[in-house]
């Protein structure tokens, strides 16, 4: 028969000691959820639009239930660890309490988590609702994502643009996003909001920013090699810079250059680097059959066995300088534009040139 | 009756197999439910111990925001294996086929499980599968995560032909143990053992086996798609061609889902059987702990949606997968607070395995709490797919599923091997475990807060520092593995014998000695009560109820 430390009656076991601990942990809890409630997320991340203050809130208040939650937790084990312990001097076979259930205790702590599940799902579904709706008078613009860049069309300019997006400050904006390949998404962390860009639909992200700064624009769904470099930036700006930029582009647009890339005046050291900093993640300076994503790019003028480039063209530096502007998307792979690389006609000259240089 | 004329004493069931003899039937195909989860249990924790390699290397890459120590190529495929090989070749085998196998049958008081050939022909599958996906390495890897999405992952070229075909070749044998346990446990429980007089862990195994079984075919479905796809170039996932992307993720979500639970629930069994073990009083509120696995298990199957509220399913269709998904945090809190409370007024052992579990209440119940931040699908909009899931994840996965494993491998080690472990070494492995692994995950969930996603071979300086931290630590962690390895080989040369029931347990496994005769129990166990009431005699027939539960350690 085993020997029994400890009594029956649980409800002995509720004495002092207990209570001062679960009183101790009330106090942690306390000073806990009052940190939360004070702590001004705004200076760890910037809340740039409104978005962000509708879900910075909901954040907090799952924090501050988190916080008694994982104190009773840890400090009942720990309380009970050094309470309960068998000690050395008693006997081997000692026993605890033969508790096999406080019925109205677990209908306490069934029933108390369901209520904070419904407060929070219902405030949760309230926040959902909102950013789903889309403001009235909002600018429209759209995004579509590249392997590895977000190409940006806006009313008023009648070509895209990959790089940085800007948008006026307390105005109400739609962005449409969508995606030319594979899935992206796009996340901007100072508004709390993402949604992955997916080919062959279009979601819509709603947001108004509220605070002039230059935030980045992050992809977080994986894509490709290209993934952990995928971002830009967005710029919140007043009206007035906006309008300034605005107009800005719409010059470039029209004073855009007609002519090509001039390969007479290529640079192959500059390509060299050019090549190392856009080119290298797909490709090395090797015989075409070592490839790393996309072919050793060696003997590219040069191969016999190869003679041609993936898009069917012979391998001349002009076809060459081609296909580095318009890019190849096809069965095998995909290799971005020179927008999307950010290529300059004069980046596009000092490659061919480069390459050529490269070439045995 | 003779030692060498076993006679079944129950009407139903067949006469059971003679001894093996010859050195394959022993320990290559044995159809031996123990064998067989030891075979389980080496395979798979030899892919995790690979799969944390992988890992390290990945820390290695991050310990610079533009490192060159692997190409951007060769860290995607890093994290894929790492993902894969610790989900489909690594925890699902080892909590099923490892610890299902081995203990599961014991406990229910059976000689074997329902079907042993099927058993053996379930493990076979694995080691093929192993070489299938280990091959791709050479031929060209799979590189978009264990996940997998279309169309990235079809870009890869015949590496998701490998993933595909390894997966659903380790899938079979995981959907026929399914099928296995779960006739297992509801035809062969010895006489007297009711539903509710059987162990936690059995009930946890049940439910556990009829996700297997269910959920594992949709699965192939979502990897048929991926092989078709690209084999005969079915554009199921090119929007140019009349695809849609998003019904991927719905067939991979609607298995992957119930696999986390898979994955998890078994590990609920086993703190159910070592907080009593140790805290040496009945587990508290036993009914509402079976209960919720089974209310947990149903849910499973409603919640997939929750890993794609940024995919584009529009709030209609988001609202209930959100409900559901904050719902199923209840039935996961009611068993951690009925854990706390076996505590309270026990007389606790602090052994290896009940430290483990300990820990696990600690890194489980916080992987929980961040698992209702990102239910919330406004708050999951900043959150998901960042180094917060990153968090997420580790914290009920490592914190959870490693730990509570670690916890059951230094619980049923003696009857397994009838031998000690070594309780120096092992709470040296508890103590560095539990500190590095916060110290790893923890900082995860600031720097994803912060703007770092997930799956990215470079990022933004200004997260270096963090980053540095976490991979140090993780490197120390890495470490730490070998205080068990050194442990498990030190013990079986010269660890002290453990006798039946070192713990002083109630459960059946513990009246049989270590490790068992080939034959289980020589006479079929009668069960009059549930295994828990200690200071109680314990509810068997003879012999088994002779077995001295006073612990001898």
């Amino acid at each position: 028969m085993a020997h029994q430390v400890g009594n029956i009656d649980f409800r002995r076991h509720l004495d002092r000691s207990f209570w001062s601990a679960t009183l101790v942990m009330g106090v942690i809890s306390a000073i806990l959820m009052a940190l939360v409630v004070i702590w001004p997320i705004n200076d760890t991340l910037a809340a740039a639009s409104d978005t962000a203050h509708t879900i910075d809130p909901i954040f907090k208040f799952m924090l501050f239930f988190a916080a008694p939650i994982f104190v009773y937790v840890n400090g009942y084990v720990i309380y009970f660890a050094r309470r309960y312990k068998h000690r050395a001097s008693e006997p081997a076979d000692a026993v605890g309490i033969p508790l096999h259930g406080v019925t109205s205790l677990e209908i306490w702590w069934t029933v108390l988590p369901t209520v904070l599940m419904v407060v929070l799902g219902i405030w949760s579904a309230i926040g959902l609702f909102a950013l789903y709706k889309p403001q009235p008078g909002a600018l429209n613009l759209e995004s579509i994502g590249h392997q590895w860049s977000f190409e940006f069309r806006y009313p008023g300019l009648k070509k895209s643009f990959y790089g940085n997006p800007y948008v006026p400050v307390d105005k109400p904006v739609t962005l449409n996003i969508t995606s030319a390949d594979v899935i992206h998404s796009f996340w901007v962390p100072q508004f709390r909001i993402k949604l992955d860009m997916v080919p062959g639909m279009v979601q819509q992200l709603h947001f108004t920013p509220e605070k002039i700064g230059v935030y980045p624009v992050i992809c977080t769904e994986y894509c490709g090699v290209g993934h952990g470099d995928m971002q830009t930036t967005i710029h919140v700006v007043s009206q007035a810079d906006y309008n300034a930029w605005l107009a800005g582009m719409q010059q470039k647009e029209q004073t855009a250059q007609a002519q090509g890339p001039n390969l007479a005046a290529g640079d192959p050291d500059k390509g060299k680097q050019i090549f190392a900093q856009k080119c290298s993640v797909c490709h090395n300076i090797a015989p075409f059959a070592q490839k790393k994503v996309g072919p050793g790019l060696q003997n590219i003028f040069d191969d016999p066995q190869h003679p041609k480039l993936v898009d069917g063209a012979a391998a001349t530096p002009a076809n060459v300088a081609h296909i580095l502007q318009t890019g190849y998307s096809g069965d095998i792979g995909v290799m971005p534009n020179a927008q999307a690389n950010g290529l300059s006609s004069g980046d596009i000259a000092d490659l061919v040139a480069y390459l050529k240089s490269q070439s045995k | 009756m003779t030692t060498d004329t076993i006679q079944i004493l129950r009407p139903a069931g067949a006469p059971i197999h003679p001894a093996p003899e010859s050195f394959v039937k022993k320990y290559v195909f044995s159809i031996d439910h123990k064998v067989i989860g030891i075979q389980y249990f080496i395979t798979a924790g030899l892919m995790m111990l690979l799969s944390g390699l992988f890992a390290e290397a990945i820390r290695i890459q991050l310990l610079q925001p533009h490192n060159t120590f692997l190409t951007a190529q060769q860290f995607d495929e890093a994290f894929t294996f790492h993902g894969t090989l610790m989900v489909w070749f690594g925890a699902i085998p080892m909590i099923t086929g490892g610890f299902g196998n081995f203990a599961m049958p014991l406990q229910i008081g059976a000689r074997d499980v329902a079907f042993p050939w099927l058993n053996m022909f379930s493990f076979w599958t694995f080691p093929p599968a192993v070489l299938i996906l280990l091959s791709s390495l050479a031929f060209g890897a799979p590189n978009a995560g264990w996940t997998e999405y279309p169309p990235v992952s079809l870009q890869a070229g015949v590496g998701i032909v490998f993933w595909t075909v390894a997966i659903f070749t380790v899938g079979i044998g995981a959907t026929l143990t399914g099928l296995n346990f779960l006739t297992t446990i509801i035809k062969m429980r010895a006489p007297g053992m009711t539903f509710t007089r059987m162990p936690l862990f059995v009930w946890a195994t049940g439910v556990t086996s009829f996700l297997s079984l269910v959920a594992t075919t949709a699965l192939a479905s979502a990897l048929g798609s991926l092989f078709l796809s690209h084999v005969f170039n079915i554009p199921f996932y090119d929007p140019a061609r009349g695809g849609t992307v998003v019904l991927f993720q719905h067939m991979f979500w609607f298995y992957s889902h119930p696999a986390v639970y898979i994955m998890i629930l078994p590990i609920f069994g086993v703190v159910s059987e070592i907080i009593p073990t140790f805290a040496r009083k009945p587990i508290f509120g036993y009914k509402l702990i079976a209960y919720s696995s089974v209310s947990i298990g149903l849910l499973s199957f409603m919640v997939w949606a929750h890993h794609m509220f940024t995919s584009g399913l529009g709030p209609w269709v988001t609202l209930p997968f959100m409900i559901l998904t904050m719902l199923i945090a209840v039935p996961t809190g009611v068993k951690i607070f009925s854990w706390v409370a076996t505590l309270f007024g026990s007389r606790m052992r602090l052994t290896t395995p009940m430290l483990f579990t300990l820990g696990f209440l600690s890194t489980f119940t916080l992987g929980g709490i961040t698992g209702v931040m990102l239910a919330s699908v406004p708050v999951d909009w900043h959150e998901h797919a960042t180094y917060f899931l990153v968090a997420h994840i580790h914290y009920v996965l490592f914190g959870g599923t490693v730990m509570g494993a670690l916890g059951a491998i230094y619980y049923w080690w003696p009857k397994v091997t009838g031998r000690m472990m070594s309780e120096t070494l092992g709470k040296w492995h508890f103590w560095l475990t539990f500190i590095l692994f916060n110290t790893t995950f923890l900082p995860m969930h600031f720097v994803g807060l912060l703007g770092m996603p997930r799956r990215v071979a470079y990022y933004d300086p200004a997260f270096q520092g963090l980053n540095v931290f976490i991979s140090i630590s993780a490197f120390c962690l890495g470490v730490s593995f070998l205080l068990l390895i050194v442990n498990m080989f030190w013990s079986k040369r010269s660890g002290p014998v453990a006798g039946p029931n070192p713990w002083g347990a109630r459960t059946l496994e513990w009246m049989i000695p270590s490790p068992p005769p080939y034959y289980n129990f020589r006479e079929v166990p009668e069960v009059y009560a549930h295994p828990y009431s200690y200071g109680e005699p314990l509810p068997y027939s003879a012999p088994y109820n002779q077995v001295s539960t006073t612990p001898t350690y």
